[in-house]
């Protein structure tokens, strides 16, 4: 079961998306868990492992808007990184980003 | 203005837009307190929910990403809609290209993405929530619901605004008017009156534009123009004349326009205004002229008769208003007799002499300060009656002026007996004239109160007869006591034989009423003559004498003695 605490350990800030949930923490992991359980996360993995890179972009930042107004940070900024790429379509090898995504979203799922 | 709290603890709506349930949850959650908040998921749903128009919402917020549609096309579709495009929008973007076109579809602000701090959220949808309500409410201040021209606060003030911009050289003030317009009410119904007075708008628009200008609608069936300069206006008003008439099936429809060419910008807007209103008004009625020029004349008129009003009461207080007796003398004796005087009023103002009586009487007339004059000169007459009698032993009895207003005052009757007591006078010698048009306007009305007057002893005049319009039949059942010819009769008699035998015609009325005849205007021995022979007994004119200060009067009384 999440809690405040293991997002901490996490690397959440906390702090911050709390604020945005006017510091009403059982709102607060409601939403996280439910960014956990978003399946457009499987969306862009398949579509960067296909090659579909708008389909990428729009998953990308899509999960960059929750992620950073969740302040879940571990996921955040690799996510933000990689929208900018796909914004501008770069053609790239993005194994890395999705080897890191992938070991993020792990340790959240961990967390559950 | 600014604190626009809805009655009673009913929120505001707010829409919110986004295609991820997290960011939409998360954005209800912050507003939810203060607002009622409406989800959709995309912007073929918010235009969905904002067609179906159940709810009125004061503030949208949308993100720009979504499937189906997007917010850029959501932000266009609403800010070219009548119906929505007065709803504030507020646009959730991390990115800055975004904003700029944002701000060319219509956005009205943003909010940063990762969300900015709940109470920065909240401040901001507050502030462009009450920015767009104060401006609603300035809007239905700024203009006439019915035509949407100004209304008369603006339109002063976007006037100032155009003097202000010196690249505008010359600009006319207009003010239009529509002649008889409570009868197009009246006839054909309030909303009819209303088209046309949203026609004039309009067309006035499509005359105007491509010019500078702008329109107001003081009052009622006003409407005020300022606009850039231009030589001729007849085309201009004679078009929509014809225009009107047509549309309102109205075919004597017609509109006056009063303009004051080139305004001087050193007057105030009222001054303007009320200028090209003075040029206006002067021809109303008149059916030849729909257009009228101000001028420099004509405000040097309306500035003397300002100053008329102004100063009439202190003229009266200070007696520069004079009562002249002009003696009225009775001709069927071998010698002629002074029979009595016409009370006339006389101005010797302090500071510009002599004013003549035709401009100030009908002046007052027209504005109905002329009830109060008539109360001084009867007041004045009849203590100078009992001057003379108290001097010479003898009353001179003295005719005074009767106005409409004074007719129509139910304090008439009392007014006259009260100062007929104070002078000890028989009523009969306060004599009162009355103008034939009276008569001939209310007869009715006017029968019953002079009836009246005479049932208390006073004796009644008809003044200028055969200058108004009675019927034969009016003259037969009228009360009167004594008829009084007018002059322009007298002044052609001997030289015109129409104007001969109109006189000799108003003899044998006379005679066929029963009533003494007076000829005034007699100014020549040989008309003296003429109206003596014909039977009319009693003259007043410069023949006998001039109106003459009281003072010299006395000169006619002493002359009479010594007969």
């Amino acid at each position: 079961m999440l809690t405040i605490e293991k997002l901490k350990d996490y690397g959440a800030d906390v702090e911050e998306g709390l604020k945005r949930c006017v510091n009403n923490q059982a709102f607060y992991l409601k939403m996280v868990e439910k960014a956990a359980g978003d399946p457009t996360f499987e969306k862009l993995l398949a579509a960067m492992n296909a090659g579909q890179l708008e389909e990428a972009f729009e998953a990308a930042h899509a999960l960059k808007g929750v992620y950073g107004n969740l302040a879940i940070k571990p996921l955040y900024e690799p996510v933000s990184e990689l929208t900018e790429f796909l914004r501008a379509r770069t053609q790239m090898d993005y194994s890395e980003f999705i080897t890191v995504l992938k070991s993020q979203k792990e340790k959240l799922d961990q967390l559950r | 203005m600014g604190d626009f709290n809805y009655p009673g603890k009913l929120k505001r709506s707010v829409l919110i837009v986004d295609d991820e349930e997290i960011n939409r949850m998360i954005l209800g959650n912050i507003l939810e307190e203060n607002y009622e908040i409406f989800y959709a998921e995309n912007g073929a749903r918010a235009l969905e929910i904002l067609t179906e128009r159940k709810v009125r919402f004061s503030l949208i917020l949308m993100d720009l990403l979504m499937p189906v549609m997007d917010g850029f096309t959501l932000l266009g579709r609403i800010k070219q809609d009548d119906a929505m495009m007065n709803i504030p929008v507020i646009v959730m973007t991390s990115e800055k290209p975004a904003e700029v076109q944002s701000i060319k579809l219509g956005a009205d602000d943003f909010i940063a993405k990762p969300y900015d701090m709940p109470e920065v959220i909240l401040a901001r949808c507050e502030r462009i929530i009450g920015l767009y309500e104060t401006r609603s409410v300035m809007r239905s201040a700024e203009r006439d619901a019915l035509t949407n021209l100004y209304t008369r606060e603006f339109f002063k003030e976007y006037v100032r605004q155009i003097d202000g911009n010196e690249s505008i050289a010359e600009m006319d003030a207009i003010v239009l008017n529509i002649e008889h317009f409570h009868t197009v009410n009246e006839l054909f119904g309030r909303h009819v009156g209303d088209e046309v007075l949203r026609k004039i708008a309009d067309m006035l628009a499509s005359i105007f534009d491509g010019s500078i200008w702008i329109g107001c609608r003081p009052n009622a069936d006003y409407f005020y123009l300022y606009a850039e300069h231009r030589e001729s206006y007849e085309d201009v008003f004679l078009g929509l004349q014809q225009e009107l008439a047509q549309f309102s099936q109205i075919p004597r429809i017609r509109i006056r326009a009063g303009i004051f060419q080139n305004v001087d910008k050193l007057s105030t807007v009222e001054e303007r205004f009320d200028h090209a209103k003075l040029a206006c008004d002067r021809i109303r009625g008149d059916y030849t002229k729909n257009i009228s020029f101000y001028s420099k004349e004509l405000n040097d008129i309306d500035l003397y008769h300002e100053r008329l009003i102004n100063d009439m009461d202190a003229a009266m207080k200070n007696k520069d208003l004079i009562v002249y007796y002009q003696p009225k003398y009775d001709v069927t004796t071998e010698t002629p007799r002074l029979r009595s005087a016409e009370a006339l009023i006389r101005w010797k103002h302090s500071e510009l002499g002599m004013i003549s009586p035709g401009d100030f009487i009908p002046l007052f007339e027209s504005n109905g300060l002329i009830q109060k004059l008539d109360h001084y000169v009867w007041k004045e007459a009849a203590s100078q009656i009992k001057k003379w009698r108290e001097a010479y032993g003898k009353t001179v009895p003295v005719s005074v002026n009767v106005s409409r207003v004074d007719i129509y005052d139910t304090g008439l009757e009392k007014r006259l007996l009260d100062l007929v007591e104070e002078n000890q006078l028989s009523p009969n010698e306060l004599m009162l004239e009355i103008t034939e048009s009276a008569y001939a306007d209310d007869a009715k009305g006017l029968t019953e109160a002079v009836e009246k007057l005479r049932e208390r002893g006073f004796k009644i005049e008809m003044d200028d007869f055969g200058s108004g319009y009675s019927s034969l039949n009016m003259l037969t059942t009228i009360p009167i006591d004594v008829l009084k010819m007018d002059m322009k009769f007298i002044r052609n008699m001997n030289r015109d034989e129409k104007s001969r035998k109109l006189v000799e015609l108003v003899v044998e009325i006379a005679e066929f009423l029963g009533v003494p005849l007076v000829a005034e205007g007699v100014e020549e021995a040989q008309q003296v003559e003429t109206l003596r022979k014909m039977g009319c007994s009693i003259i007043q004119g410069y023949f006998f004498s001039k109106p003459v200060p009281p003072e010299e009067f006395e000169k006619f009384i002493k002359a009479e003695l010594d007969k």
